[in-house]
């Protein structure tokens, strides 16, 4: 019974969209009973520009941060777990308090080095502020993976010979790849989401990221009898992060998990 | 041990070598020779510093001051890559992720050997390890002394200048040990390297090592063969760190005369004392029984419970309980050093 | 040796740096700047006059209370919640894990995107409540128009989105508890209730005061679901510090007050967290003390 509440409580909305999505503006608004279209769909595909350039914007975003979030974190990660406990408990405080910070209050400062360094409307410098956004998480959990690799490991590839580069491409990283997928999941996760900045800092359209342009959507009067069409964005915009939560859900909950305690 | 050394040893030279960190100091002053071909075993129990020596002599930690010598050669401030030494890990810190060939072979692609010489090196410590078997599986799928065997064949495969060792048996079951401990000893003599073998057991030790040096809060106490150790100790610390059962303390005022089990006799309760010899009056309060040997332990007023061990096992009840005043090992009750012309008769 | 690890953490450390620290310290100096369409978007100092400015700004404090009360109805309604759920879940029952990915998929939305569609479920008259409500014969909701219940609507959208993040978290706390101390209780004859009050619950909580901290910083700077939800709305019955601030630098080209509010809003959210911490910190060492 809890059961079957907690599932109609969590898929309920999500249906109910889509479900929207496929009738005709009509029977959304009680004119008429019955009536199913991909009318809604077609419009969005078809728009200007069409819906897929936000869903590709973001996607680029993403990776993009990703990879750059994680170039920055390993190293630094790694280096947190090898130095002293003392440093090391004070900068790790320090970047869990950062990693619970609400971002939306930086958008002002981060507008304005946009604006200073050109930043603005060039879709590949966002990943500068979200890859700083999203290092805490990452260095909390990459940390965390480091230090439950036992020490004796670096030190017999060290006896071995290995440099530090050797050492962490042959030896530490493989041992990594559960926590970096958990981190680069979660860090896609978050740029593809992430709303204030990716506002302040587009203002061109076809440039746009799939959470500004939902919301644009949203504040839009193209859409006349609009709800159709909202739903059929908000499926549009879902049906991807459902995807990857499916089929990535255990790293991303041992890196939910994972990050939020260790820190 | 602060001997001279003989002009061009090859082996591994110690000389006052010494690791502080903030105000503890783990290896102080310490000075030992190790020959080429020789197994020298760092005993003591936990915290006494061997561990730290043997990290320092590999390189893993940075010396406060003294010096490493290996082969004549200062290494003190090399890089451990540099020192050309092997390892075997307490917890083997095989490489996870990779199966034992790749274990083995890692570190001498990385350092750009030819494939063909790899290949034979490998299939010479596969066979010499007979691990020919196993050489595709990943360490979690080997057996704990499996594991072992490819942690030495590892530091084999290296052929180093010198050999360390970090309680290597401290992780396999005790019937395994026991049946290694030839087994390795045959192999370690065999490269030809200085060897230091660091242990808390010292069984392990007084089976495998040449010589053992026996460490306490970071110092020497002393250094020889098991044989010297045990029948003639330095000190209290010394002479309690080493037999089984240990040895028994009798309180004599300042002294305390230190009495190995199986110098102890038993005797009718009231018995004369013979010359030469001294005695205790006392009650056997239970007995151990080993199979070939029995512990008995004694209780006598004014004393610990002390051991005596026998062949036959003495009825319930009084007793008397007897040495050979030769036989006595005598120390300062306060400071545990060992006194002058004491346990100079011992028996062989 | 030393340095090569601080030259690894140097570039990550710098943009930490970047995103968070200077961001902070130039809100600190742009509050003492008038910078709006009165000075030509030009910075003219002008001392503490924002921050009176601030201190008498009535929408300020209104918004202040609104997001004060959002916090704490969303954050202990997701606590209550997550914690009934993570129990659910802590339960061996079949279908454990496919219930646990379905109920963590709201969390993934992006918010705009599902406060797009609860724009829709909130619907005066097509939503489906209201649909039901009407089927019901009842008068319809005013969900996004009626200032006394739309503060509730938010509440009830972040509730749903983030619900699934603290009980997982709890979820996680509940799974590293040893098994045999409920055994040891089931033992002593210990009742459902009696185990939870004195045995899951202290255990939890360090996750139970984690997901607090981490949800009541979200909270105070929610943002994304008032703006597409709401936009602040009714009559600014809704609106966030946040958003208050984001309308002064966007809308009304005010960039020195937005700063001040933005330092405003930083100082409410320190000290609210740093209350609970400390709270919680005194509370535990007072219950270590009575153990």
């Amino acid at each position: 019974m809890a059961r079957l509440l907690l599932l109609l409580w969590s898929l309920g909305p999500m249906l109910w969209q889509l479900v929207s999505s496929l009738r005709t503006s009509d029977a959304l608004s009680g004119l008429a009973s019955g009536g199913w279209t991909l009318e809604h769909y077609r419009q969005l595909l078809q728009g200007d520009p069409p819906f897929l350039t936000y869903l590709l914007n973001s996607a680029v975003v993403g990776v993009c941060s990703t990879a750059l979030t994680l170039a920055l974190a390993v190293p630094c990660a790694y280096a947190l777990t090898r130095i002293g406990r003392r440093q090391a408990r004070s900068l790790t405080l320090l970047v869990a308090a950062a990693a619970a910070f609400p971002a939306v209050l930086l958008f002002l400062a981060l507008l304005e080095l946009a604006r200073d360094w050109h930043l603005a409307n060039q879709l590949l410098a966002l990943s500068l502020p979200y890859a700083g956004l999203c290092l805490p998480l990452a260095i909390l959990l990459l940390q965390a993976a480091f230090a439950d690799i036992p020490i004796e490991l670096e030190e017999a590839a060290l006896i071995e010979g290995m440099g530090l580069w050797q050492r962490l491409r042959w030896v530490l990283l493989p041992l990594l790849a559960p926590a970096m997928a958990s981190s680069a999941l979660l860090v896609f996760l978050f740029s593809w989401n992430e709303y204030p900045i990716a506002l302040t800092w587009l203002s061109r359209t076809e440039l746009l990221t799939l959470a500004p342009a939902m919301a644009r959507i949203a504040g839009s009067s193209v859409y006349t009898i609009p709800y159709g069409a909202f739903a059929a964005a908000t499926v549009l915009g879902s049906a991807p992060l459902i995807a990857l939560m499916l089929l990535f859900q255990r790293q991303i909950i041992s890196g939910l998990t994972q990050g939020a305690i260790k820190g | 041990m602060s001997s001279s050394t003989p002009a061009g040893f090859m082996g591994l030279e110690l000389c006052a070598l010494s690791r502080q960190v903030g105000s503890h100091t783990l290896v102080d002053q310490l000075s030992l020779q190790v020959a080429p071909g020789e197994i020298l075993a760092l005993l003591g129990p936990s915290g006494c510093g061997k561990s730290s020596t043997l990290r320092l002599i590999a390189g893993l930690d940075r010396a406060s001051s003294g010096e490493i010598r290996l082969g004549g050669r200062v290494i003190t401030a090399l890089a451990p890559a540099e020192r050309q030494v092997a390892m075997v890990f307490q917890s083997y810190a095989l490489f996870p992720h990779l199966s034992v060939e790749r274990n083995l072979s890692l570190g001498m692609e990385l350092r750009g050997l030819a494939k063909a010489e790899i290949q034979h090196q490998l299939e010479q410590v596969l066979a010499l390890m007979q691990l020919e078997g196993l050489r595709q599986r990943k360490p979690a799928e080997l057996s704990g002394g499996q594991r072992q065997r490819v942690a030495l064949a590892r530091a084999l495969i290296r052929r180093p200048a010198l050999f360390l060792l970090d309680e290597p048996m401290s992780n396999l079951d005790a019937q395994l040990r026991d049946n290694l401990r030839a087994e390795l000893r045959t192999l370690l003599r065999s490269t030809g390297v200085p060897v230091v073998y660091v242990t808390h057991d010292q069984h392990e030790a007084m089976g495998l090592a040449d010589r053992i040096a026996v460490l306490r809060e970071g110092r020497l106490q002393q250094l020889g063969t098991a044989e010297t150790l045990y029948r003639d100790p330095t000190n209290r610390f010394v002479a309690r760190f080493l037999g089984s059962p240990s040895i028994n303390l009798i309180e004599r005022g300042e002294e305390q005369l230190g009495l190995r089990p199986e110098l102890l006799e038993l005797a009718e309760a009231g018995s004369p004392v013979p010359q030469g010899w001294e005695a205790l009056e006392g009650e056997l309060s239970h007995r151990e029984w080993l199979g070939d040997r029995v512990i008995s332990h004694v209780h006598c007023p004014g004393q610990a419970s002390l051991k005596v061990l026998s062949r036959e096992a003495p009825a319930d009840g009084a007793l008397q309980l007897r040495w050979r005043q030769a036989h006595a090992l005598r120390f300062e009750a306060r400071s545990g050093k060992r006194l002058p012309g004491s346990g100079a008769a011992h028996p062989s | 040796m030393r340095w090569r690890l601080w030259l690894l953490m140097a570039p990550a450390l710098a943009l930490l740096l970047a995103v968070f620290a200077v961001p902070l310290l130039h809100y600190l100096w742009l509050s003492t700047q008038a910078q709006s369409v009165l000075t030509g978007l030009l910075p003219e100092p002008i001392g503490a006059q924002q921050w009176l400015r601030l201190w008498n700004d009535s929408r300020f404090w209104q918004d202040t209370w609104q997001t004060l009360r959002f916090s704490a109805a969303s954050v202990s309604l997701e606590m209550l919640l997550g914690l009934a759920i993570a129990l659910l879940l802590d339960q061996p029952l079949r279908g454990r894990g496919v219930l646990r990915t379905i109920s963590l998929l709201p969390w993934a939305l992006p918010t705009t995107v599902m406060a797009l569609g609860w724009r829709w479920i909130f619907n005066d008259p097509y939503g489906p409540i209201n649909r039901l409500v009407a089927g019901l014969g009842l008068p319809a909701i005013p969900f996004l128009s009626n200032p006394a219940i739309t503060w509730m609507a938010a509440v009830g959208a972040d509730t749903w989105k983030t619900t699934p993040f603290v009980a997982l978290l709890l979820l996680a706390g509940l799974q590293a508890i040893p098994a045999d101390l409920y055994e040891a209780a089931a033992l002593e004859g210990a009742t459902p209730w009696q185990t939870l009050r004195r045995i899951t619950l202290p255990l939890l909580t360090p996750y139970l005061l984690i997901a607090l901290l981490f949800r009541l910083a979200q909270a105070l700077g929610v943002f994304d679901l008032i703006q597409v939800l709401t936009g602040g709305g009714p009559a600014g019955s809704t609106e966030s510090l946040a958003l208050y601030a984001y309308l002064n630098a966007m809308r009304f080209l005010d960039f020195g007050y937005s700063a001040t509010l933005l330092l405003g809003s930083f100082a409410i959210l320190l000290v609210l967290c740093g209350a609970a911490a400390l709270l919680w910190r005194g509370n535990s060492r007072l219950q270590g003390a009575l153990r």
